[in-house]
């Protein structure tokens, strides 16, 4: 069976266009080139909630739209659901839903059933069937009471809920989201990123692929991800697999009782949180020498304390970008 | 199949957008009539019979009637579907219907419509206005062969304006080309005068579709000429058609692929 999305030598080069006035001073210089997407090859499998993180400029939103037929390739494939995006990008549009965080995108002055309406005859659905499809959608993303106000009056979350309502008219199996979140307060964000993770990933199956610099919202709804940066990929896998093999210490959260003075020793380095009576909890950071760990819990226990409880603490993918190698910055460069 | 589904969608949409504004089409029809009013006064003033072979006995007001009526078609082929994509393009609707299976052609054709369809109501304004009102005398029994001058006439245009809406897309600008044959046709194609009536530039109203499309339109709507005696100029007007429209069709396809290349097909 085909992936959902694949990805094979996949570059864009964007050539920056010259205006009069920097053409009649310079009249052989080159134009500027911008390598948006470098070589780039990745599979994305069916009913997978995949991630695309990394800064601005990293080549998020080009990757996107090579998908959803706005951007041709410079050089190698990309492919939705095996057909290629370049050759027949009709059928992929068909294939998949493509979301904007750009608000300007809908009709201001038309209500939000009529602008579903309009859009979903572009997607080749009968009149019939589009008020039908667009009333159910109104309902899955709870905008069915403010359905026939206009556009203009929605808030920035009902904006981004119709936007979703849009990208599902068609029933695609592959919803491309470019940072949904972008623009809504983190209340809205919470209930948006818990609807696409809930009703569209694991109740109805859908392939989801996420543009976002949002280190959190990666972790919390990505099952895979890939970190890019300037078109290239840094590192690829869960956020557990991108995690590991990071220089600097491995760090854990201990809860500790009857322990008067921490046991610090030269493979690890202990500091104390929080303190409630005789209990303590203490981040602990250790090398991973393999053996650093347990000396470091027999050291605790020769103390005469108690170890309550104990758990490993994931680095957040700030922490990712931080600890990335020097050698890992410069070959995406 | 999509594209014949998706164009009354295109025309209930933006009547939707035309009638959130209330005063638009009241505003409009006075603009008509205003226009209307203002050429009747200005024919009692000029009073001289055209000197167009074909159309002698014919009054001012009645000829530049008929001219101001294909000079609005004549706009809205010129200029609907690059102002249309620009418009969509500012407003950041282009992109949301760029990434559905509707192509790019039926996007731009369907986004133009409700003009020609506004253009065609005017059009009926000026002439039931003209004949209730103004006493200007219409043969509608040569209806059929005038809406064929009309439809040549608008496709024949609508060569140079989809070759204007591939300039929009490209260079993100109008293009000269459109200006040019706008203002030409408004200045030697005969529709406020004879091109007869201009000794050294009225040469160059030959090539020009709005030429021959108001020669004829005239003679049968106004002169009650038969077919026969118009077929040179619906076969100008036919070879217009096939040379500007399938040039200005290649020219956007052109367009749109360098647009996509350049990853700049919504920027404006």
């Amino acid at each position: 069976m085909a992936a959902a999305i694949r990805a094979e030598s996949l570059s864009k080069v964007y050539v920056k266009r010259r205006s009069l006035r920097e053409v009649i001073p310079h009249p052989f210089r080159k134009a500027e080139r911008i390598t948006a997407l470098a070589d780039l090859n990745l599979e994305v499998q069916a009913g997978e909630f995949f991630g695309l993180l990394g800064p601005n400029g990293a080549g998020k939103t080009t990757l996107l739209k090579i998908l959803a037929g706005l951007v041709l390739p410079t050089s190698g494939r990309a492919l939705v659901q095996g057909v290629d995006v370049a050759r027949d990008d009709q059928t992929v549009k068909r294939a998949i839903g493509f979301m904007t965080s750009d608000e300007r995108s809908f009709y201001w002055r038309l209500s939000g059933r009529e602008n579903l309406e309009f859009f979903g005859r572009l997607y080749g659905l009968g009149a019939a069937e589009t008020r039908r499809v667009s009333a159910t959608l109104l309902g899955v993303v709870e905008m069915e009471p403010h359905a026939d106000r206009p556009f203009m009056g929605y808030s920035t979350g009902m904006k981004q809920r119709l936007a979703i309502a849009r990208a599902l008219l068609h029933d695609p199996p592959v919803l491309c989201l470019d940072e949904p979140t972008r623009s809504l307060d983190p209340i809205a964000a919470k209930h948006l990123r818990r609807f696409v993770l809930e009703r569209l990933n694991r109740e109805r199956g859908k392939t989801v692929v996420l543009a976002t610099h949002n280190l959190q919202e990666a972790e919390e709804l990505c099952g895979r991800l890939v970190v890019l940066d300037r078109g290239r990929i840094l590192r690829q896998g869960s956020v557990a697999e991108i995690t590991a093999g990071l220089p600097g210490r491995d760090e854990y959260v201990l809860a500790v009782r009857g322990l008067n003075t921490p046991p610090n020793g030269p493979r690890w380095r202990l500091s104390i949180e929080h303190r409630d009576g005789d209990l303590a909890r203490i981040l602990a950071e250790v090398d991973r020498d393999g053996s650093a760990f347990s000396d470091l819990l027999a050291a605790i226990l020769a103390a005469r304390a108690t170890i309550v409880s104990c758990s490993r603490r994931e680095p957040s993918l700030q922490e990712v970008f931080d600890r990335m190698s020097p050698d890992e910055e410069r070959a995406a460069r | 199949m999509i594209a014949l589904r998706t164009l009354p969608a295109f025309i209930k949409k933006d009547f939707l957008i035309e009638a959130s504004y209330r005063t638009s089409f009241i505003m409009q029809a006075v603009g008509i009539f205003f226009s209307i009013l203002i050429w009747y006064f200005v024919s009692r003033v000029v009073n001289a019979p055209p000197t167009t072979p074909g159309l002698e006995g014919v009054d001012y007001f009645s000829y530049v009637l008929l001219g101001l009526a294909l000079l609005h078609y004549l706009s809205s082929a010129l200029v609907s579907f690059g102002g249309k994509v620009r418009s969509e393009q500012m407003t950041g609707t282009l992109e949301a219907m760029l990434v559905t299976p509707t192509s790019i052609g039926t996007i731009v054709l369907g986004s133009a419509l409700w003009d020609f369809l506004l253009t065609s109501i005017k059009v009926l304004a000026y002439l039931v206005i003209g004949r209730l009102f103004f006493g200007v005398v219409l043969h509608v029994e040569n209806l059929l062969p005038a809406l064929l001058v009309i439809a040549l006439t608008v496709l024949a245009f609508s060569g140079i304006g989809i070759l204007s809406a591939a300039f929009v897309l490209y260079l993100k600008r109008g293009d000269p080309i459109t200006y040019l044959v706008a203002s030409g046709s408004a200045l030697v194609g005969g529709v406020f005068y004879p091109p007869e009536d201009m000794p050294w530039l009225g040469g160059w109203s030959r090539f020009l579709p709005t030429t021959y499309a108001l020669r004829a339109l005239r003679r049968s709507l106004l002169r009650g000429s038969r077919f026969s005696e118009i077929v040179p100029d619906v076969q100008a007007l036919l070879l217009f058609v096939a040379v500007l429209l399938p040039f200005g069709i290649v020219a956007f396809r052109f367009a749109v692929r360098k647009a996509r290349q350049e990853g700049s097909l919504v920027h404006y």
